[in-house]
């Protein structure tokens, strides 16, 4: 029953928020309620699927968890739930500024309880089409939400973004339909022909060459969304014209579910032609887009572009782990809840840092120990997490991964990764010290920091980053166990 | 349908298609890219009436009125509509001029031949001679979003590429199960839609809908 | 034996035969543009005129402006031999192939281009070059179209195609026939000056292609240019009603076959002719620059036509 509560929890916020007529305020606690009850149903569902291995509802299994699944729908309920609670701050206090409306908060609560909704069925859905109607929902869902600000950058980015994401789901579909051509061909036309758990059931009998082909199509298509490269480039400008809670939600969250799709098809793939094709491919895009955007990020001018060219980097990297094995395979899903912890992090405090500069260039930001300590200290602490060093889990994942590619037999790679990781570090971590230190200018009020009430479901990002960091919890690790399994059995 | 006729008449029907899709690279103004795209909707339209006689399915008969409904018929009188109000109407200076698009559209169909060999070797319907050009529909769609200016062309251009990927499930599998065919169509639908609301806004932004003036964010 | 009569045949209609189909199109083309216009036979007048006129050489031109005319009006006398008009196989299909008949075709271009260049005047060199630049567009097409029919019937050889494709009729309504047909009707019309490509009636500097290599031209030379170019047009109509629809084209060489034939051959041409002169109706003249455009066209066409019928197997 948890899954279906969780999918309708989305729906009914996102009803309340297009009926609503009063004060928004009442829409974003709803919201914030809703998504809070989705994230302790969705560490339930994440028990159950340990206990039970496979959860399904519906009739052939509609909808389905399983290891895999449930690591995802924790990741985006996590980020959903901090994005909703801690972005509503932000959001309150430009609408007094007057740079949003009363209408523009509605459609917001709106359109991302929708999003969270097309999220959450793209990782459940048991049907290849399904997941793929979703997944271009989520495009549509989101283009509103990038240009809720009518700036000409904010339209500019969200047209790159709807077309070329169009276009990049365009041909996923095109490979979801080959895959489906050479299931029918090889085996015949069944009731529920689209079902993952069909479709990894009979893999050994497909034709390979076809699905090599297919596979190629889903990589491209998907990794549109995800923001591999050379696809990424709509990624930079959606991410940081977009309204900070959102960007933390389509970083944190709706890369991964694209990935998400990746794998789905890698277990198809792997089945009937071997693990070679589909790893190398991975390995390949990974790394073409840790280089992208290391070369791109140590020009940057606007921090919150900065950290969209990292989500690229991280992704990257979650990619490659995903083409090393069993190892990789779970390194990359604990990178995911890393990064989705972590991205979420900053954007968010990114969104506090604009409030108080006014502007979202790094040098328009000196002094922000000074200014704001407690943003200032977070940020810090939430950058060193990102960039990898302990105590945070970003670091175990990251170490594994690499640890994985030597013993993948793929050590120029990894070496070359590893040094991609090092210039990204001491570029990022530069350009934030530039924000922190030095003295503040006088145009920056000296307001009091968020509400303390604000900032508390940050604290959560932190205890996830540092209690998978200093040691992976013993439950979560065997969930990363099952849905590794999943991908490599 | 007696089946010797059937192949060649499909194969004719899906050469349209694709040259309906190349005549876009070949004219200059917006009103005909609307008009061939109207046209390329319509012979796909001939396409699956064809396939649904021959089989006898009566799921692509719903499909190919939606089709004609939607993409015959709503859509571009929607293009006609939007591109009045925008006043747009000339593609002046495409990134690719016109004898070099024509002969990447060249390109893209070998390519196509090479990259549907496998399909077509495993393919034992009577349809599969023509896989090559639904997978030539796709690339030259990709090459008119990738090469035009107006982003109204853009539009154009991704509808081309879902032509295209619908011809391509109907010859290869004669139709994906219905039920996905609505999501797909209803996805398709939505995002044109939001496209479209996004030209307008553009218009009123930038007082241009070439998108090369969408050159703030370049980094 | 009676092979090379009809050879010599086929010569004879072709000389006799082109003032008529080009006398016709222009006949149509005044009716539909609401006048009464010459008369269908005024092309063969034309020719009685020039023959008897004076001619008048320019002196600053070489033996080429001399020689040009009587090659040109060579090349089209042995296409016409090479031609499958009447009936299929020939006796001298083993001497010329697509290939010979391609190469003979842009050597009468060369040649007239040459001597457009020969007198040193400014309206012919441009001629020249004009020419030079549709001819190297359009003859790749006409080589690639007829290649696609020749690899589906096994061979280059035009009378094979023809015979072949008599052999099997379903293939006339193939989408790579089709196409093949498409394009090589557009080349018909860069490579014989009409519309919309080229106006064959005017003098005006900003639009003449093919008038302006012959402006220097007059008398007995001027006859020849125009008769040969008259043949062109009729060649390609033959070229284009046997190779796409060779129904009615004499397998053997009874004389009811042949009557047939003949018969057969001048309704297509006449059905031809009068599509090309109602096309001529409606639409203008394209402005130069954008001839490439549609002659990429038809390449495109042709080269789908080759794919869909070669890459298939």
């Amino acid at each position: 029953m948890i899954l279906p509560i969780l999918l309708l929890l989305p729906l009914l916020a996102a009803a309340g928020a297009g009926a609503w007529r009063g004060d928004p305020r009442a829409v974003a606690r709803g919201s914030a309620v809703t998504s809070g009850a989705g994230f302790l149903l969705s560490l339930a569902l994440a028990g159950q699927v340990l206990r039970e291995e496979v959860v399904g509802f519906g009739r052939g299994d509609f909808l389905r968890a399983d290891g895999l699944s449930a690591v995802l729908i924790l990741v985006v309920s996590m980020v959903a739930w901090i994005s909703l609670t801690c972005g509503e701050g932000t959001l309150r206090r430009a609408r007094d500024r007057k740079e949003l409306d009363d209408a523009h908060l509605r459609r917001y609560y709106l359109l991302t309880n929708l999003f969270l909704f097309t999220m959450l069925l793209s990782v459940t859905a048991n049907n290849v089409g399904v997941m793929w109607v979703a997944v271009e929902a989520t495009t549509i869902t989101t283009a509103f939400l990038i240009g809720l600000e009518d700036s000409r950058e904010a339209l500019e980015a969200s047209w790159k973004y709807i077309l070329i994401g169009s276009v990049g789901i365009a041909l996923a579909f095109v490979g979801t339909v080959l895959g489906y051509f050479d299931f029918v061909q090889r085996v015949g036309e069944t009731s529920h022909s689209l079902n993952w758990s069909v479709l990894a059931g009979v893999a050994d009998r497909l034709n390979g060459d076809v699905l090599r082909i297919a596979f190629v199509f889903v990589l491209v298509g998907y990794g549109t969304k995800a923001g591999l490269a050379p696809m990424h480039t709509w990624l930079p400008d959606a991410h940081s014209e977009a309204p900070a809670p959102t960007s933390s939600m389509m970083s944190g969250a709706l890369l991964v579910v694209a990935l998400y799709a990746i794998l789905r098809w890698k277990v198809v793939v792997d089945a009937c032609v071997g693990s070679v094709f589909t790893d190398r491919l991975l390995i390949l895009t990974g790394t073409l887009s840790v280089a992208v955007a290391a070369i791109l990020l140590v020009r940057q001018v606007s921090y919150k572009r900065m950290l969209a060219y990292s989500s690229v980097e991280h992704v990257g990297l979650m990619c490659v782990g995903a083409g090393l094995g069993p190892l990789g395979t779970l390194a990359a899903l604990l990178h995911m809840i890393g990064h989705g912890a972590g991205k979420s992090f900053l954007f968010l405090l990114s969104g506090n840092i604009r409030e108080a500069y006014g502007s979202t260039r790094i040098a328009s930001v000196r002094g922000l120990l000074r200014a704001r300590p407690w943003t200032g200290g977070l940020f810090l602490a939430g950058t060193l997490a990102l960039l990898g060093l302990p105590p945070f889990s970003l670091f175990v994942s990251e170490v594994m991964i690499f640890r994985a590619g030597f013993l993948a037999g793929h050590p120029a790679v990894t070496a070359f990764l590893i040094l991609l990781t090092l210039v990204i570090f001491v570029f990022f971590l530069g350009y934030v010290n530039r924000m922190l230190y030095g003295r503040p200018p006088a145009e920056v009020p000296a307001a009091p920091e968020s509400r303390p009430l604000e900032l508390l479901p940050l604290a959560v990002n932190l205890a996830v980053l540092l209690a998978a960091g200093i040691v992976v919890p013993a439950p979560l690790l065997r969930l990363l166990r099952l849905a590794a399994g999943v991908i490599h059995p | 349908m007696d089946p010797a006729y059937f192949t060649p008449l499909c194969t004719l029907t899906s050469s349209l298609v694709l040259l309906a899709g190349i005549a876009i690279l070949w004219r200059h103004s917006l009103p005909a890219y609307i008009d061939s795209f109207a046209r390329q909707s319509f012979f796909f339209v001939l396409v699956i009436l064809a396939v649904a006689a021959t089989t006898g399915t009566r799921e692509l008969y719903i499909v190919a009125a939606m089709v004609f409904v939607l993409k015959v018929v709503v859509i571009p009188r929607l293009l006609h509509r939007v591109r009045r109000t925008v006043g747009a109407d000339l593609e002046i200076h495409p990134y690719v001029n016109v004898p070099f698009s024509l002969a990447i559209a060249g390109a893209l169909t070998l390519v196509s031949y090479v990259v549907a060999a496998p399909v077509m070797a495993l393919s034992d319907l009577p349809t599969r001679a023509s896989i090559p050009l639904a997978l030539a529909v796709i690339f030259v769609g990709l090459f008119i979003v990738v090469s035009r200016r107006s982003a109204l062309t853009q539009i154009v251009g991704f509808l081309v590429m879902e032509n295209g990927i619908a011809l391509l499930a109907v010859l290869a599998t004669y139709g994906i199960p219905l039920i996905v065919e609505l999501g797909v169509f209803l996805d398709v639908l939505l995002g044109f839609l939001v496209m479209l609301v996004f030209v307008h806004r553009i218009r009123e932004t930038f007082d241009t809908t070439d998108v090369d003036r969408l050159r703030k964010l370049r980094q | 034996m009676l092979g090379w009569l009809l050879e010599a045949a086929q010569c004879l209609l072709t000389l006799a035969a082109a003032p008529g189909a080009i006398g016709l199109v222009r006949w149509i083309k005044a009716r539909l543009q609401g006048r009464r216009g010459a008369p269908l036979w005024q092309p063969y007048l034309d020719l009685r005129r020039l023959f008897r006129q004076e001619v008048i050489i320019a002196p600053s031109t070489s033996w080429i402006f001399r020689a040009a005319p009587a090659v040109l009006f060579g090349c089209m006398i042995v296409v016409s031999l090479l031609v499958p008009m009447l009936a299929a196989p020939l006796p001298l299909d083993g001497a010329g192939d697509l290939v010979v008949v391609v190469y003979l075709l842009l050597l009468g271009t060369f040649v007239l281009s040459l001597a457009g260049l020969d007198p040193g005047s400014a309206f012919g060199g441009m001629g020249s070059s004009r020419e030079m630049t549709i001819a190297s567009l359009a003859e790749p097409t006409v080589a690639l179209a007829i290649f696609g029919l020749g690899v589906t019937a096994g061979s280059t050889n035009l009378g094979q195609i023809v015979a072949r494709t008599l052999e099997n009729p379903a293939r006339v309504l193939s989408a790579g026939h089709l196409m093949a047909f498409a394009a090589l009707y557009i080349v018909m019309l860069a490579e014989t000056g009409r519309l919309p490509v080229d106006n064959p009636a005017t003098h005006l500097e900003l639009t003449m292609i093919h008038e302006a290599m012959v402006l220097e031209y007059s008398g007995r030379y001027l006859a020849l240019i125009e008769w040969a170019s008259w043949m062109k047009f009729f060649i390609f109509l033959s070229l284009l009603s046997n190779l796409f629809l060779p129904a009615g084209v004499a397998a053997t060489l009874t004389p009811a076959a042949l009557a047939v034939s003949l018969a057969v051959l001048l309704a297509k041409i006449l059905i031809l002719a009068v599509s090309v002169a109602i096309l001529e109706t409606q639409v203008a003249k394209l402005r130069l620059f954008r001839v490439p455009e549609l002659l990429s066209v038809s390449f495109l066409l042709a080269l789908l036509a080759v794919t869909s019928s070669v890459l298939v197997r």
